[in-house]
């Protein structure tokens, strides 16, 4: 830890009339480490005067028990507990809309801040992240198979009842409705637009060498099954198109 | 709100040195009124004496050798705008490689295929092709899978894409600049190109991988010189769009929302214009509709974010719909009596146009029309509200809307539940040749440029 002499630093404490058992302190250096180390971090926290400007004006702190302003002091005051406690549940409020680091006079981004809480409770597997992403999955199946995130197949009553009845003006099949716009690349249902192979395969490539995977496997290892196997199979048919095309050129 | 306190309760995070004021609550608001002020430019022109140009950055790596930068040529048309700190930023208007979004392209087809067809009804050359993936921005803002290091190498891979794709109808590299549709892709890369020029080792990490890719050029990295968003396109074009428009709309009364990552995510780079709104407000969207001839209205929330949070709008729906209708939907048509609310992104445009209908479960039925701002130009240019614009995808009552313009929506829809016979018999039609969209792979067949 930086600045542990720094007044501003909190000590460790633990917390005094919790019946739970305490965090183990070196875990908790281990976590704020992780935030701390990313090199992100000095950019996004430059100080903080407590003066709440980032809390006036976030979405989440309207309608959940969320304040930009605690979770900047935490970090500043390097407060481990409450960074770890806020890692179990409060960092999933944030809306991601930014208006915070809009309007800090220090420049601070508590939003970036947020991601890089977020990205460490996925590497250690926090049970907060966990529950919070289970109904995520859809969206990352989608995204690490095909390269899209969405898709119109998942546009559905059934998965958007509070959406309404009025989800398509227009009483036709869905591939139909697809095939009638005037895009080439959109005439599909199971992804946003035709994604080429060896563009979702480059893709899955990024994924590999980034630790994305290993991020997915931490959080729901069935998901990372399948996705793996959907991913086998593609690099085995890219092989094949690559095969057959090395054969045409020696005829 | 966790930094009340009510008795002897407190809330951690303070810091040591803190001290209660013992203001009274009267005296506590008015020291406290300033930070409700909105985000207009002044507010953020505070800080202009510590913002950099991280362009400065890129231009000196590339005289170093370190990376090679896809430059925005006059073959491109720019228009130059001026953005918050008056920076100049290129605008490239033709030879463009549409950069899609998930989104837009899953949920509101119609936004893409209105940007295509005002480029037609202008001549602008352009390319639309399959060789592209998402941002991967959404999902990692919605979940925290992914990190720097990965979404710096999407970036680059799709701009190196971009750069390269003129190549498969035999056009030199760099023909085509990216245009990028959604908001949030377009708030991301800028963020990922300011850590890329900044980082050495973030650099050197996805150099690694684009090389493994094959996604260098001469062994370098590949920066764009500008990122452009589609409503930057939109802004620069805007008196040409108006030369084309078919419908009145000046009893039309407009909103705007302002989209988060388009102009509070890198606000430096951000189109500024001092015959918009007196220059205080993002430019984009409210410079078209009033080339347009609407009457664009002010509402006290023109500053909110919309309510997606990019996992709420998936997991925590009560949050989403009770943030758009309360903040936005609801006080953009009592205050404004707005007629339509206009966007210039994805999710804002999916969170405001479908989370109305719910709103009726308790009393809040306010009924506005939402569609993005290319969408609203080329439905008074004459594109087919169906067929083009493709507003049968929202659930806002856009049928209130075309009344008040005189168009005639059931006569539209039934000249379109026609047209989706002649579809059922292959007969559909396309706003360009759709063999272009396979550049390379399974597919591919080599078409020449005329």
């Amino acid at each position: 830890m930086s600045h542990s002499h720094s007044s501003r630093v909190q000590k460790h404490i633990g917390d005094p009339i919790s019946e739970k058992p305490a965090v183990d302190q070196e875990f908790l250096e281990e976590i704020f480490n992780d935030i701390q180390s990313d090199f992100r971090f000095d950019h996004e926290l430059n100080g903080c005067l407590n003066c709440g400007i980032c809390t006036a004006t976030c979405p989440a702190a309207h309608y959940y028990d969320f304040s930009p302003r605690e979770m900047v002091q935490l970090l500043w005051t390097e407060n481990l507990e409450g960074i770890y406690d806020a890692m179990q549940e409060k960092i999933w409020a944030c809306a991601q809309c930014y208006t915070c680091a809009a309007r800090c006079p220090f420049k601070n981004s508590p939003g970036g801040l947020i991601m890089l809480m977020r990205e460490t409770a996925i590497k250690h597997g926090m049970e907060s992240a966990k529950s919070v992403l289970r109904p995520f999955s859809r969206v990352m199946l989608k995204l690490i198979s095909t390269g899209n995130q969405l898709a119109p197949d998942m546009i559905t009553p059934d998965h958007f009842p509070d959406w309404g009845p009025n989800i398509s003006k227009v009483d036709a099949p869905l591939k139909l409705l697809r095939k009638a716009i005037p895009m080439a690349t959109l005439n599909t249902t199971a992804t946003a637009w035709e994604v080429n192979l060896k563009t979702s395969i480059e893709l899955y490539t990024i994924w590999e060498e980034t630790g994305v995977l290993d991020q997915l496997e931490t959080i729901d290892e069935n998901l990372f099954d399948v996705i793996v196997d959907i991913m086998d199979e593609k690099r085995e048919d890219l092989e094949d198109w690559e095969d057959e095309q090395e054969d045409e050129n020696d005829e | 709100m966790a930094d009340k306190h009510d008795g002897d309760e407190r809330f951690t995070g303070h810091g040591a040195e803190w001290r209660d004021s013992n203001l009274s609550q009267e005296d506590a608001q008015v020291a406290t009124a300033w930070v409700e002020q909105k985000i207009d430019r002044r507010s953020m022109l505070t800080n202009k004496d510590r913002v950099e140009d991280v362009r400065d950055i890129m231009w000196q790596l590339e005289k170093d050798g370190e990376i090679v930068v896809h430059r925005i040529k006059d073959e491109h048309n720019p228009v130059v705008v001026k953005t918050l700190f008056g920076w100049d930023k290129k605008i490239p208007t033709n030879q463009l490689w549409h950069h899609k979004s998930c989104g837009q392209c899953g949920n509101i087809p119609g936004y893409p295929t209105s940007l295509l067809w005002l480029m037609n009804e202008m001549g602008i050359e352009y390319l639309d092709e399959t060789d592209q993936t998402s941002c991967t921005a959404w999902n990692y803002h919605g979940s925290g899978i992914g990190n720097m290091v990965s979404l710096a190498a999407v970036f680059l891979r799709n701009f190196h894409q971009a750069y390269m794709s003129a190549k498969a109808m035999g056009l030199p590299e760099g023909h085509f600049y990216p245009l990028v549709h959604c908001g949030t892709s377009f708030g991301n890369y800028k963020e990922v190109r300011g850590y890329l020029l900044h980082s050495a080792e973030l650099r050197e990490q996805v150099k690694n991988i684009l090389g493994k890719l094959g996604r260098l050029v001469d062994g370098k990295l590949l920066i764009p010189e500008e990122i452009v968003h589609y409503s930057e396109w939109v802004h620069v074009m805007r008196g040409e769009i108006a030369k084309r428009q078919v419908v009145d709309t000046s009893k039309i009364r407009a909103t705007i929302h302002p989209a988060c990552h388009v102009y509070k995510m890198v606000p430096e780079d951000v189109v500024y214009d001092n015959d918009v709104l007196g220059g205080n407000r993002v430019a984009v969207s409210t410079g078209i509709m009033e080339a347009l001839g609407t009457n664009v209205i002010d509402y006290s929330t023109w500053y909110d974010c919309c309510g997606f949070g990019f996992r709420h709008i998936i997991s925590e729906r009560e949050f989403t719909r009770s943030y758009a209708i309360d903040r936005k939907i609801k006080v953009a048509v009592e205050e404004a009596n707005s007629d339509i609310m206009i966007g210039h992104d994805t999710g804002c445009i999916t969170t405001l146009d479908k989370n109305q209908w719910i709103g009726k479960a308790v009393g809040k039925d306010y009924e506005l029309p939402v569609m993005a701002d290319c969408q609203f130009a080329a439905l008074v240019c004459g594109a087919d509200p169906f067929k083009i614009v493709q507003l049968h995808w929202h659930a806002s009552p856009v049928e209130k809307l075309l009344a008040k313009l005189g168009i005639d929506w059931d006569e539209k829809k039934a000249g379109f539940e026609a047209y989706l016979k002649e579809v059922e018999a292959g007969n559909q039609e396309n706003l360009y040749d759709p063999r272009k969209r396979i550049t390379s792979g399974p597919g591919y067949k080599r078409i020449e440029q005329k």
